[in-house]
């Protein structure tokens, strides 16, 4: 747990995704409740992302998914993450997801899923409690 | 014994308290009396909120008649039944294909493909940034062939096929559309069908830097020009207010912000020396219908008589058919949520219902799944079947605009047109729709809208059953399984891709190419040497790409891959 300091969070599209409504809403809120959040906007590869979670040094990575590639994508940012020695940064995924995906995800290294429909309330709180740095 | 006889109190107790709180929502009452998009209502309409001795004829008339507020034909749907056309679009162009095929055969009787995030961004299915992509979102078309894959058997005289996809990758849709007609010995003259071509609002599906303002406008209007001059049965637009909704904004501004985009498109094509009479009658709008039955019914009649009045009244239209507001209704896909997700279906057939109510012409209903993956073949079974549920079962065909007449819709109709026009005027008042893009006062509105939205939700004002009322535990699967896309669909798309690129004739290919670029440099019309270059099968990221850089940008939307072609 981090002593007061403010939380750092990246929020990503990935790929060609182009769904960035709700990881827009997720910006406004998370700032709101008082967090950094870097935007990194749509057409990220993965590389581009694990570059920004460095020279950020960001707590938490939130990667949004509205095109079905969560399974192409994770898999590829995971493993760059443990090349990249990111093992305190919290990593979170949102979007429309396959209740079945999320234990899939969950065994890759992501340590929680929002889907569609959550409120903010549950995502705030937990990455109040559960940031890592 | 005491010590049970304790117990049993206790229990006694707990039962009672839960009764009293299971049933606390005996004397409920609604938390809201607003529509969805906040206008407020009263409890009940009378003849004062709307004198039909006084307006009938002015303001609502017949269907049939203007200014057409109760239907563009004067018998609806006993003339002819909604087209029932599902949005298709996974993996390959084959799959399409044969998902294509299945719900032909289930009674489907509109064909609707998408086009995937590749196609859509003028990428090449062999593109370095398509390599996960191909197929995920829809289908991807790089070449004629693939366009015979998945037409492939399709009597395309016979059928009315609409074409999903982005501007300007839209012109090398129709280009490879018409080609294989021609190729097939079709007269396109006789095609019936409807591409999406609606080249202002792309960026705001995510296609920026594939849908430069310029020439996005200037690709669009050829494939208007092109097809009003050629195919007279074929819907060269359609403008979506659709797409523009899902952001997150109200029906009004729905509204509002399609208008202000069609109007850049109609004094595009008046400039171009078409008279609104010629091209008016094959103008069409794709409408979303969300939750809030009465007030999209009330939208839609308001959209009908505003439409006729500008056509008539701003652009001089004469004939009928030309001042006609003709739409296709995809229903809210935002407005379904994955928790409780059987749900999605009760909420598809309302929107549906209010879809048909507000005089249809076509409909997509979205499957349960929408929030969850790409419709599997049961969930999209559904959807088709709560389209012939609505159509066979429950009578709504019989009559033309049943709501008409009613107090409260009347009423809300012209609150909604009043509202309407106070948003056209603000959208004026920044410089007509396309400087609103441009200067991005539309991505600021619609961001601004998201949000409001959410928290209507996030403080309660607005309820979703399980997402913030009603809730219960995550589902520990999807009822009717996930779609998935296998990869080996989309590995198989990007060989076949290289494979007919090798195998082409280069040198009729460069004909076709450098007509193309020539035709573009001169400022000609661009549909006629697509269609060429088709035939010698130049790719969609190819044809797109050299009109890119006659207009000044890289020829690669993602600024990776150069131009193959050297013409000087």
């Amino acid at each position: 747990m981090k002593n007061n300091k403010q939380i750092k969070v990246i929020i990503t599209k990935v790929g060609l995704d182009g769904h960035d409504r709700g990881a827009k809403i997720v910006v406004s809120l998370l700032k709101e409740a008082g967090m950094e959040v870097v935007y990194l906007g749509m057409f990220n590869q993965v590389e581009d992302i694990i570059q920004a979670v460095v020279d950020e040094d960001a707590d938490v990575l939130g990667l949004s998914y509205l095109s079905g590639e969560q399974l192409i994508f994770t898999p590829k940012i995971v493993k760059e993450m443990k090349k990249n020695e990111l093992n305190d940064v919290l990593l979170i995924v949102g979007g429309t997801i396959p209740v079945e995906d999320i234990p899939l995800l969950e065994e890759m290294g992501v340590e929680r899923v929002f889907r569609a429909g959550s409120l903010s309330g549950e995502f705030i709180e937990y990455i109040e409690k559960n940031i890592k740095k | 014994m005491s010590q049970i006889k304790e117990i049993k109190t206790d229990d006694a107790k707990t039962e009672e308290k839960d009764w009293e709180e299971y049933l606390k929502g005996y004397y409920e009452k609604p938390n809201s009396f607003k529509t969805w998009s906040g206008l407020d209502t009263n409890g009940i309409y009378t003849p004062k909120d709307f004198d039909q001795e006084k307006h009938y004829q002015e303001k609502v008339n017949d269907a049939g008649q203007y200014p057409y507020t109760r239907g563009i034909h004067a018998n609806m749907f006993r003339g002819r039944l909604w087209t029932k056309r599902e949005v298709v679009g996974i993996g390959s162009p084959a799959d399409t294909h044969a998902r294509l095929k299945y719900l032909a055969e289930q009674g489907g009787t509109g064909l609707n493909t998408i086009a995937d995030v590749t196609y859509e961004m003028g990428l090449d299915a062999d593109h370095p940034w398509a390599l996960n992509e191909v197929g995920l979102t829809g289908v991807n078309i790089t070449n004629i062939k693939d366009m015979e894959t998945l037409t492939k058997d399709i009597p395309l005289d016979k059928v009315s096929w609409s074409l999903i996809t982005a501007a300007p990758s839209a012109t090398a849709t129709m280009a490879q559309y018409i080609a294989v007609a021609q190729g097939a010995g079709y007269d396109i003259s006789k095609l019936r069908g409807s591409v999406q071509n609606d080249p202002l609002h792309f960026g705001y599906c995510g296609f920026k830097p594939a849908s430069p303002l310029d020439l996005s406008l200037k690709l669009g209007c050829d494939i208007m020009e092109y097809c009003t001059m050629n195919m007279p049965k074929w819907y060269y637009t359609t403008v979506n207010m659709y797409d523009l909704r899902e952001q997150g904004i109200t029906a009004v501004q729905e509204v509002a912000y399609g208008f202000g985009i069609a109007m850049c498109y109609i004094d595009e094509l008046v400039r171009r020396g078409l008279h609104v009479d010629q091209f008016g009658p094959r103008f069409s709008f794709y409408v979303a219908c969300h939750i809030d039955i009465f007030e999209e019914v009330a939208k839609i009649r308001a959209a009908r008589r505003m439409w006729a009045k500008f056509m008539k009244e701003k652009y001089g239209a004469t004939k009928p058919n030309a001042m006609h507001f003709r739409f296709a209704v995809h229903t809210s896909g935002c407005s379904l949520v994955p928790q409780q997700p059987l749900n999605n279906l009760i909420r598809v057939a309302y929107q549906a219902l209010s879809a048909v109510l507000g005089g249809v012409q076509s409909l997509h209903c979205c499957s349960y799944d929408e929030p969850i993956c790409l419709p599997t073949e049961s969930s999209h079974l559904q959807a088709l079947r709560t389209q012939q549920v609505l159509a066979y079962e429950t009578g709504v065909t019989n009559v033309a605009d049943p709501l008409g007449g009613s107090y409260y819709v009347e009423s809300l109709t012209d609150k909604i047109e009043k509202k309407i026009e106070e948003v056209m005027a603000e959208i004026d008042s920044v410089g007509g729709m396309y400087e609103a893009i441009r200067t991005e006062w539309l991505d600021r509105k619609l961001e601004d809208e998201a949000l409001l939205r959410q928290k209507e939700i996030e403080n309660g004002e607005k309820l979703v059953v399980g997402v913030n009322i009603f809730k219960s535990a995550m589902e520990k699967k999807t009822p009717l399984g996930v779609q998935r896309v296998a990869s080996e669909s989309g590995l198989q798309q990007i060989n076949d891709v290289k494979e007919q690129k090798r195998l082409r004739n280069w040198d009729k290919l460069m004909i076709t190419m450098r007509k193309l670029r020539d035709d573009a440099v001169a400022g000609k019309n661009t549909l006629p040497s697509m269609i060429e270059a088709t035939k010698a099968n130049a790719t969609t990221g190819e044809m797109v790409g050299t009109v890119r850089e006659v207009h000044g940008y890289h020829y690669d939307p993602m600024e990776m891959i150069n131009s193959p072609f050297h013409f000087s």
